[in-house]
């Protein structure tokens, strides 16, 4: 058994265990961290230098005629097993962040642990209908955290979200079944190693490429918030508790640029070609519009919530580009993202549970009551705006580098991104943590002891990828080389 | 195909015969109703066993007007299911129907009889026969309440388009004679085939989907669903919702695939039913959004997932006939659950409204999952057996290139996430309004946790349903 499948098994019997009455956070805590082990030890053995696909399960799920056939086939290369990383750290610090004491914990935790299987199962699965359906099945998980435990507004935003995700999803159902249509009925496969060699040796025709394309492009960035069809996010991400929207911001939503990357992309490049226009125009709505946006919100996670969306135009460019450097950079930059929106979440419920405000203009000085949350804040700030040094600068500046190349002129406009973002994200930093301690908050506590765990893993993450990117960027360029055959 | 015995008529046989005895022996021995309720699932499980020996056997008798193939056996162990879990429904909910007698009970064993011999025809006269058999036992069973308006106004309601329906199918049927000569699925397909296919072959077979469009309740055909949803008995909804649906969609399998499969036909039949499966997603489905009524939405949404069900038949295709088959047994599995929870609140002297589940997450988890279970599924979210019917339908009918209408469901069923949703919202958010944990007899947990966990097992791991529903439509020809 590939110890991908164990990945998920894990996950799946910490929540049995949880519905038979077990304490729901020691199960869940122990469940992720053994996923965080696992993980380690399976990239640690993962063989950087040979491309292709590693721990490799496969083995037929259903046949039926007329139907092409459903394989159970699970396995990482390069690509992945970044973001399984990014999966399993991200499920242990959001899970321990999270209260104990928490109303209807049981519940809680085991919809914790569904998100997070849904991500890892997507990240793992190489087979189109398993990839898809660990996503979506995802989507029940996330409407019940919000919507039960969410703050303001939670049952409108989680009605919200849960809508536009399923569209994005039927969307993106029906692109993949129009992919499949597409191809001469003897060859179809929801075999995604199978379907993407084949494409590579017969190209189909740009054409036939077109609907295709766009009906990935729409699924795929409505699930990525992509502009316009970003409205779900910044509110969803604001109303989420803390796990939620750690799990959500950080893991989940990458899906829809991983499947970007790993369908859309290299099995329809004529159809990417000519859509390209389109998706570089509305990358610098994400990123200009909603940069702006993101400056004007006036309360810590409604303004994380945008910016989150807002860094997606980045990783939407490097895909546009499509080259390997550009696409090193998305891998890693996917990965940083992760790391520093969940940091940054993580904080923002921090600030909500412990100060009981939320709003910019009734925060302040809070650094002097808890320091080791605003070092933490300041790390993801800093991370987020793409100071040298933590992992989301490296993977900027490859994205960067790879988009010159071809669009010199956008690249020159989108950079002024990073001074918006250093902007709001600056001005939240300031708003929160100095100036004058309102008489309010002068109670307000520190995170204390073995609470501070989880942060210090995503902040060692952060300055580890930061410094020494290339630990991840050799297994990343095998994968990049390997599976997209770009140099 | 050789004449068999006519012992293999046995289930039909045995349900009409015990429904017959049932009521004869309950004329002159006063029995208790629920006594009556034990005696007919009884029934139901001799005449399912009596499935079992011939199970493999293929048989035509009566000069091959009744066929056995592996899909009128698979069709035949679906209705018996549906009458099985009807019955339980109403030993459930008998306090809410007052004067709920023995024959609440036994009258359900001709309608499944008659849905039974449905899965065999292969004549036009016998298909008449066992429609209006299942058709004239709901009349009286959606009427059932009599002192309730609602009720005698759905019954009233069903009985006129009913009505209306049976006439369109004798009609077609005359028509369909007149042109061919014969009453048989193979003579009019003989007779098509050599004289070629008139007009007035083609008004034969648009009345007929007029009168199965009736069943299956398919816009435009629709228009008494929504309301003998909400007035007939909830078992009696939960009846017509699955059984009355399916039977529609048995027979018209069958004589799209017999006497109508000549691509002459299939010219005309397949954008008719595209048309017809496309309208019945977008109004089952918009209409549906409104609802705050529980038996009336599942009404609409009975209507959209006629739609779906349509799509894979339009696909004409051995894929989309199997899908489709599949996404009956989804439905069945999802639509019973919430009518089951449904029954269960009915007894708690809940209404029947969505604020009334309010909290039921709180009062009874289980009922509360299960319900939840069962909208997700109808909305088709993975891992359930919704998602993958769906997936199979939209994948059918692509391949057949119906692009159109794939984009058409697909906007409707993202629709309908919206009021599934809401149901689950009410229940998992909302505070509850009564209190108290509800109590629930063992058998109706073990049912509950059975319907749960075929809903995820079989949508995860398809093969086996899928496998059955394959045998069935290959063993429709032979």
């Amino acid at each position: 058994m590939s110890p991908l499948t164990i990945l998920l098994l894990v996950e799946a019997a910490a929540i049995g265990l949880i519905l038979l009455g077990a304490s729901p956070k020691k199960v869940s805590l122990v469940a992720a961290g053994t996923n965080f082990l696992l993980s380690l030890w399976i990239y640690a053995q993962f063989p950087a230098g040979v491309g292709g696909y590693h721990f490799v399960e496969n083995h037929s799920w259903i046949a039926l005629g007329g139907l092409p056939e459903i394989r159970y086939h699970v396995g990482v290369d390069g690509i992945s097993l970044p973001l399984v990383l990014l999966t399993t750290l991200v499920t242990l610090a959001a899970i321990w962040v999270a209260p104990a004491k928490i109303k209807r914990a049981s519940e809680f935790y085991s919809y914790l642990l569904l998100l997070s299987l849904g991500a890892l199962g997507a990240f793992v699965s190489l087979d189109l209908f398993f990839f898809y359906a660990f996503h979506e099945f995802a989507l029940i998980p996330t409407f019940l955290l919000i919507g039960i435990w969410g703050a303001e507004n939670r049952q409108f935003v989680s009605l919200q979200l849960t809508l536009y995700l399923g569209l994005g999803s039927l969307v993106l159902l029906a692109g993949i079944i129009a992919l499949l249509g597409v191809v001469p009925a003897e060859e179809r496969t929801f075999d995604i190693p199978r379907l993407t060699d084949y494409l590579r040796e017969n190209p189909l025709a740009t054409s036939q490429q077109m609907l295709p394309f766009l009906l990935l492009a729409i699924g795929f960035g409505t699930l990525v918030s992509l502009f316009p069809f970003h409205s779900w996010a910044p509110f969803g991400y604001a109303s989420a508790p803390a796990s939620a929207a750690m799990l959500h911001a950080g893991v989940l939503k990458k899906f829809g640029l991983y499947g970007l990357l790993r369908v859309a992309m290299p099995l329809l490049p004529g159809g990417a070609e000519a859509w390209k226009p389109w998706i570089l125009a509305l990358l610098l709505g994400n990123i200009l519009f909603i940069g702006l946006t993101t400056i004007a919100q006036k309360e810590l996670p409604a303004m994380l919530g945008f910016s989150s969306v807002m860094h997606m135009g980045y990783l939407f460019l490097g895909l546009a580009c499509w080259n390997a450097l550009g696409v090193s950079g998305v891998v890693l930059l996917m990965v940083a993202h992760g790391l520093s929106a969940a940091l940054l979440f993580a904080v923002a419920g921090e600030v909500r549970e412990r100060a009981g405000e939320i709003r910019f203009a009734e925060l302040g000085g809070l650094a002097r009551r808890m320091p080791f949350v605003a070092v933490a804040f300041l790390v993801g700030s800093f991370a987020s705006v793409g100071v040298p040094g933590l992992a989301n600068f490296p993977g900027e500046l490859l994205i960067f580098f790879g988009s010159w190349k071809s669009q010199p002129l956008l690249t020159a406009v989108v950079v002024w991104g990073i001074v918006i973002s250093a902007v709001y994200q600056l001005r939240a930093v300031r708003a929160v943590f100095y100036g004058d301690l309102p008489q309010h908050l002068a109670e307000t506590g520190d995170v204390e002891g073995v609470a501070r765990i989880p942060y210090v893993l995503l902040m060692a993450a952060l300055l580890i990828l930061g410094i020494w990117p290339g630990t991840l960027l050799g297994v990343v360029g095998s994968g990049v080389k390997g599976f997209l055959s770009l140099n | 195909m050789h004449e068999g015995l006519w012992i293999i008529a046995a289930p039909e046989v045995i349900l009409a015969a015990g429904g017959v005895l049932l009521l004869l022996v309950e004329s002159v021995v006063k029995l208790q109703s629920r006594a009556v309720g034990v005696l007919v699932l009884g029934v139901h499980l001799i005449a399912g066993l009596c499935l079992l020996p011939f199970a493999r056997t293929g048989a035509v008798l009566w000069d091959g007007i009744y066929t056995w193939d592996r899909f009128a056996v698979s069709g035949k162990a679906f209705f018996l299911l549906v009458g099985m879990l009807v019955t339980y429904l109403s030993l459930e909910g008998e306090q809410k129907i007052p004067t709920a007698r023995a024959e609440f009970y036994i009258l359900p064993l001709f309608c499944t009889a008659g849905m039974a011999l449905l899965c065999s025809v292969r004549d036009f006269v016998l298909l008449f026969v066992a429609l209006e058999l299942v058709t004239v036992t709901l009349f009286v069973l959606v009427a059932y309440r009599r002192t309730d308006a609602s009720s005698l106004e759905a019954g009233a309601k069903y009985l006129i388009v009913g009505g209306l329906a049976t006439a369109f199918l004798v009609m077609g049927i005359a028509y369909l004679f007149g042109a061919t000569g014969s009453t048989q699925f193979d003579g009019v397909a003989r007779s098509a085939e050599s004289e070629g296919v008139g007009p007035v072959l083609l008004l034969g077979l648009a009345f007929l989907l007029v009168g199965l469009g009736f069943k299956a309740a398919a816009v435009p055909f629709h228009i008494w669903a929504p309301d003998v949803y909400q007035g007939a008995p909830t078992p009696i909804t939960a009846y017509l919702s699955v059984g009355s649906k399916a039977a529609g969609f048995v027979v018209l399998l069958r004589v799209l695939l017999l006497p109508f499969w000549n691509s002459a036909f299939q010219s005309h039949w397949v954008p008719l039913i595209g048309l017809l499966g496309a309208l019945s997603v977008l109004l089952g489905n918009l209409a549906a959004l409104p609802q705050r009524n529980l038996k009336r939405l599942l009404g609409y949404s009975s209507i959209s997932h006629a739609g779906f069900l349509l799509l894979g038949l339009a696909s004409h295709s051995f894929l989309g006939f199997a899908s489709m088959l599949y996404y009956l047994l989804a439905y069945l599995v999802a639509t019973f659950t919430a009518f089951l929870v449904l029954v269960l609140l009915e007894q708690e002297k809940a209404g029947e409204t969505i604020s009334d589940l309010s909290g039921l997450a709180q009062r009874s988890p289980l009922l509360a999952w299960s319900m939840a279970l069962a909208m997700v599924s109808l909305a088709g979210i993975p891992p359930l057996m919704g998602f993958f019917g769906k997936l199979l339908v939209f994948f059918a009918a692509w391949q057949s290139g119906l692009h159109l209408l794939v984009m058409i469901g697909v906007a409707a069923a993202a629709a309908g996430i919206y009021y599934y949703i809401a149901v689950v919202r009410a229940m998992f958010w909302s505070e509850p309004v009564q209190h108290g944990p509800i109590a629930l007899h063992p058998a109706t947990r073990t049912l509950l946790v059975a319907l749960n966990v075929g809903s995820i097992l079989f949508g995860f791991y398809a093969k086996p349903i899928l496998a059955l529903a394959a045998g069935a439509v290959a063993g429709i020809g032979g």
